[in-house]
């Protein structure tokens, strides 16, 4: 886990338990003239700490995204305990989701200047191609290309199995665990990474998304800007960072003695046309049937919980058109570092998986009232887990859906 | 039992043509889809030709082109290519197929990065003695000038939205982006939900145009590109001695895949059968691929395997082809080390010798190629084959289509970065 509110599992987890959140200010770069000014931030992170140090050359075409995601690599192989050598090259696979990564402007900041006057929208093509080009780092498209996260993952791991970069948004991440675990379960691999990284705090992204005008605006109160599920939500906010898991054979777990933390009982996707919950009461039914448990088995659910006002109806009238009237407990994690988007689905199942662990369920934050449009039974205090199930939503704002239903291992 | 996959529908836009059939019909006749690019003011790059879909009108497919008015090339071909495909598969409209069991899955890249605004934002912004940009100027300048619409429509899960939207497809829906991998790894997966029963169809396969400035910098900087601006239809050479880099092309193969019984069922026309599929990781370098040909060695024979099918069983491989020194060196040898003396026997030939190379796009609109070759019984012909590499000594079907029937083709995609996708085809 490399996110807002620590990096590492036990950070991460610590933050959890006792309700800190990490949304602040924006600090990477002035945003003084954009409407939103508070995001999820990985404070002091330093790529080369998890980076052997031959391979650090290659930090230099990683950007963000792709760094916070080797990063996060590097610490599940620690946490999981593996001995790389023992793993079998070919039987080692990575799935990653993964978004847009923008280039980083100041790298096109001297071919800019050859090849404009400055006038809005004027490039003056010829010189473009006459100077610009030769001002462009060599390698500059390779450090913003979606499938970097899962290629320099494998390259630094050896990892020749199966490799895929699953880039459907905020639903990226659960349907990169979907499939991992289809080739698992097909014998085409052992072991998995599976993750997901994300950063929309720069420049050009976080203008892109103040543009499509779906961000909180509480500025002036940035702990408590993202309430997912509550009446007063006015929108989501970025996060950034990076999650990953190794997703193993379970025989493959057993052999090499690895300390299990939770079993991926089922997995389902849907498309939800109408936005109105039924993609997702659908992907909620093939992860359950699945399973092969009912709504009365699960302990809570880990909802996207996005924090804008339409999202959240639409999730609600999900749950609703699954659950009917049965109060199922949710958890909503983005309440804690915002949405880190391709990432956001690995690092939220990740806190219910750690919720499995210790016994406890983290309370969600900022959940004051209910929306009468759309009410969701929020945990507003930490609870005891009492079962062994949990269930976990993502969809985007397509209504692309995922489900995934994992069991306490025991 | 797994349960086998077949394909029902087709649809291609491709610098070729807008049709399957135009994209049959040229290929067998061995044109160049290459030409100058008219797409940008390229007249001062190193490489100033691609082959690009020419006179392309949305209009003509669908009857709402006004949804994807803000969407890049890549959303606009690829709805396109399934209006075709799906009309081919008879499933427009078609309310008696359980919608909910249908799904997406594509390899279809991003959307069209506002080049004139970005360059002209960042030079206004640019700080040359701190290499940075004052950001408080970028920023409010890109909330003046980015237009919104256009933005998002560069994510790159709205391809899939949208056709999962508009053609009523409310199954699964995935997007991945491997690179030149993309749509094959994307059907491979898909026919493996259908296989496992997560889906009876899935509209599968890719779309992309790189042929913008902020594409053709990147690979002029990689330096992966033909400069042979004398002659451009002459520029993609696969495996010719004198190859110099690939070219770049434009557009979108989808295809139906669909569950057989259920195909059967309904009494769909069955173009062929999905019969193996590999996929893996070179684990080498983000710039090139492993010498020796590891991961593509793997790959080929993770498809065979999976189909069970013998070396001497397959007729014909539409190699990934792509005219750059290293991958068609590096392939001829992965497909003699899994074929052996066999390899020799087998018609071999790169589509992108006409079409140029369609990145995300390019492992379905040539997978689409197998299935014709196993249609018609005519493969067609690596164009631009003049002189021959000793390093490269297979059989590529130069320069003129040959007649023969195959029941069981190979079609290889290899991505940037490292990852190979092998799909195998059959006769139905």
């Amino acid at each position: 886990m490399v996110t807002p509110i620590g990096i590492g599992v036990t950070p991460f987890w610590d933050s959890l338990h006792h309700g800190r959140g990490g949304i602040r200010a924006i600090r990477a770069f002035d945003v003084s003239n954009l409407p939103t000014r508070i995001a999820g931030e990985v404070e002091g992170f330093d790529a080369k700490k998890f980076v052997d140090k031959k391979d650090r050359k290659s930090l230099r075409v990683m950007s963000r995204p792709i760094q916070l995601a080797v990063a996060a690599a590097q610490l599940a192989l620690d946490d999981a305990n593996v001995n790389k050598e023992s793993l079998d090259p070919t039987r080692f696979g990575c799935e990653f989701g993964a978004g847009l990564l923008p280039t980083e402007p100041e790298e096109l900041g001297p071919a800019s200047l050859v090849s404009t006057n400055c006038a809005p929208g004027q490039v003056d093509m010829k010189a473009w191609g006459d100077k610009g080009l030769e001002a462009v780092p060599p390698l500059w498209m390779l450090k913003y290309l979606p499938n970097m996260l899962a290629c320099h993952v494998s390259i630094l791991h050896n990892a020749q199995g199966p490799n895929n970069s699953i880039t459907e948004s905020d639903a990226a991440g659960l349907l990169a665990l979907g499939e991992a675990a289809r080739i698992l379960r097909r014998n085409q691999a052992d072991f998995f990474l599976v993750g997901g990284g994300d950063s929309k705090i720069n420049p050009i992204s976080l203008t892109r998304h103040c543009l499509f005008g779906l961000m909180s605006r509480h500025n002036d109160d940035p702990e408590r800007a993202c309430r997912p599920f509550d009446r007063r939500r006015d929108g989501w906010v970025i996060g950034e960072g990076a999650g990953v898991l190794t997703v193993e054979d379970l025989e493959h777990a057993k052999r090499r003695g690895a300390a299990i933390y939770a079993e991926v009982v089922g997995f389902g996707a849907a498309f939800d046309k109408a936005r109105k919950g039924d993609g997702i009461v659908r992907a909620i039914k093939s992860a359950m049937t699945q399973a092969n448990i009912g709504a009365s088995d699960l302990d809570h659910v880990n909802a996207h919980g996005l924090s804008t006002v339409d999202a959240d109806i639409w999730e609600a009238a999900g749950l609703r058109g699954y659950f009917g009237d049965r109060k199922v407990p949710v958890l909503a994690v983005k309440s804690y570092l915002g949405s880190v988007g391709a990432a956001s689905g690995i690092i939220e199942l990740a806190a219910s998986i750690l919720a499995l662990k210790h016994g406890v369920v983290p309370r969600s934050l900022n959940f004051e009232e209910p929306d009468p449009a759309g009410p969701v039974s929020v945990l507003c205090e930490p609870k005891r887990v009492e079962k062994p199930y949990f269930l976990k939503i993502s969809f985007t704002d397509m209504g692309q859906c995922a489900a995934v239903v994992c069991r306490r291992w025991e | 039992m797994r349960k086998r996959v077949v394909i029902t529908g087709m649809g291609a836009i491709s610098p070729l043509g807008h049709s399957v059939e135009q994209l049959y019909r040229n290929q067998i006749e061995g044109r160049s889809g290459v030409g100058p690019i008219s797409i940008f003011d390229a007249s001062t790059m190193p490489t100033k030709f691609a082959g690009e879909v020419k006179g392309f009108e949305l209009g003509r497919w669908v009857k709402d082109p006004a949804r994807w008015r803000d969407s890049g090339s890549n959303s606009r071909f690829a709805a396109a290519a399934a209006q075709q495909a799906l009309e081919d598969a008879g499933l427009i409209g078609n309310t008696s197929v359980d919608r909910t069991r249908f799904g997406v899955y594509l390899g279809s890249g991003e959307g069209i990065q506002d080049f004139p605004n970005m360059i002209s934002m960042i030079a206004k912004s640019y700080q040359q003695d701190k290499n940075a940009v004052n950001a408080v100027s970028f920023t409010s300048e890109g909330m003046k000038r980015f237009h919104a619409g256009r933005e998002f429509e560069q994510e790159l899960h709205t391809t899939p939205g949208h056709l999962a939207d508009y053609f009523d497809l409310e199954g699964p829906n995935y997007n991945c982006l491997t690179a030149c991998a993309a749509s094959s790894q994307a059907i491979g997966e898909a026919s493996e939900m259908i296989r496992q029963g997560d889906a009876d169809l899935m509209l599968s396969g890719g779309a992309h145009s790189m042929i913008h400035p902020f594409g053709v910098t990147g690979f002029v900087r990689l330096t992966a590109l033909s400069t042979l601006n004398e002659a451009p239809e002459k520029a993609s050479r696969p495996f010719d001695l004198n190859r110099d880099g690939f070219v770049l092309g434009e557009g979108a193969g989808v295809l139906v895949l669909e569950e057989l019984e259920h195909a059967k069922k309904r009494g769909a026309t069955i173009h062929a059968e999905v019969t193996g599929y590999g996929s893996t990781a070179d684990a080498f370098r983000i710039t090139d691929s492993h010498e020796e040909g590891r991961g593509a060695i793997a790959c080929i024979a993770g498809a065979m395997a999976d189909s069970g099918l013998k070396p001497e069983d397959i007729g014909y491989i539409n190699a990934h082809g792509t005219s750059t020194q290293v991958n068609d060196f590096v392939e001829t040898l992965a497909i003699k080390k899994v074929f052996g003396e066999r390899a020799y026997q087998i018609p071999v030939s790169s589509s992108k010798s006409m079409l140029g190379h369609l990145i995300a796009a390019a492992g379905a609109v040539e997978l689409i190629t197998c299935v014709l070759a196993i249609r018609y019984g005519v493969l067609p012909p690596t164009i631009n084959y003049e002189t021959p590499d000793p390093e490269c000594d297979l059989d590529y079907v130069p320069n003129t289509a040959r007649e023969k029937r195959v029941d069981h083709v190979l079609s290889n995609s290899f991505g940037f970065g490292g990852q190979n996708v092998s799909l195998i085809v059959s006769r139905y």
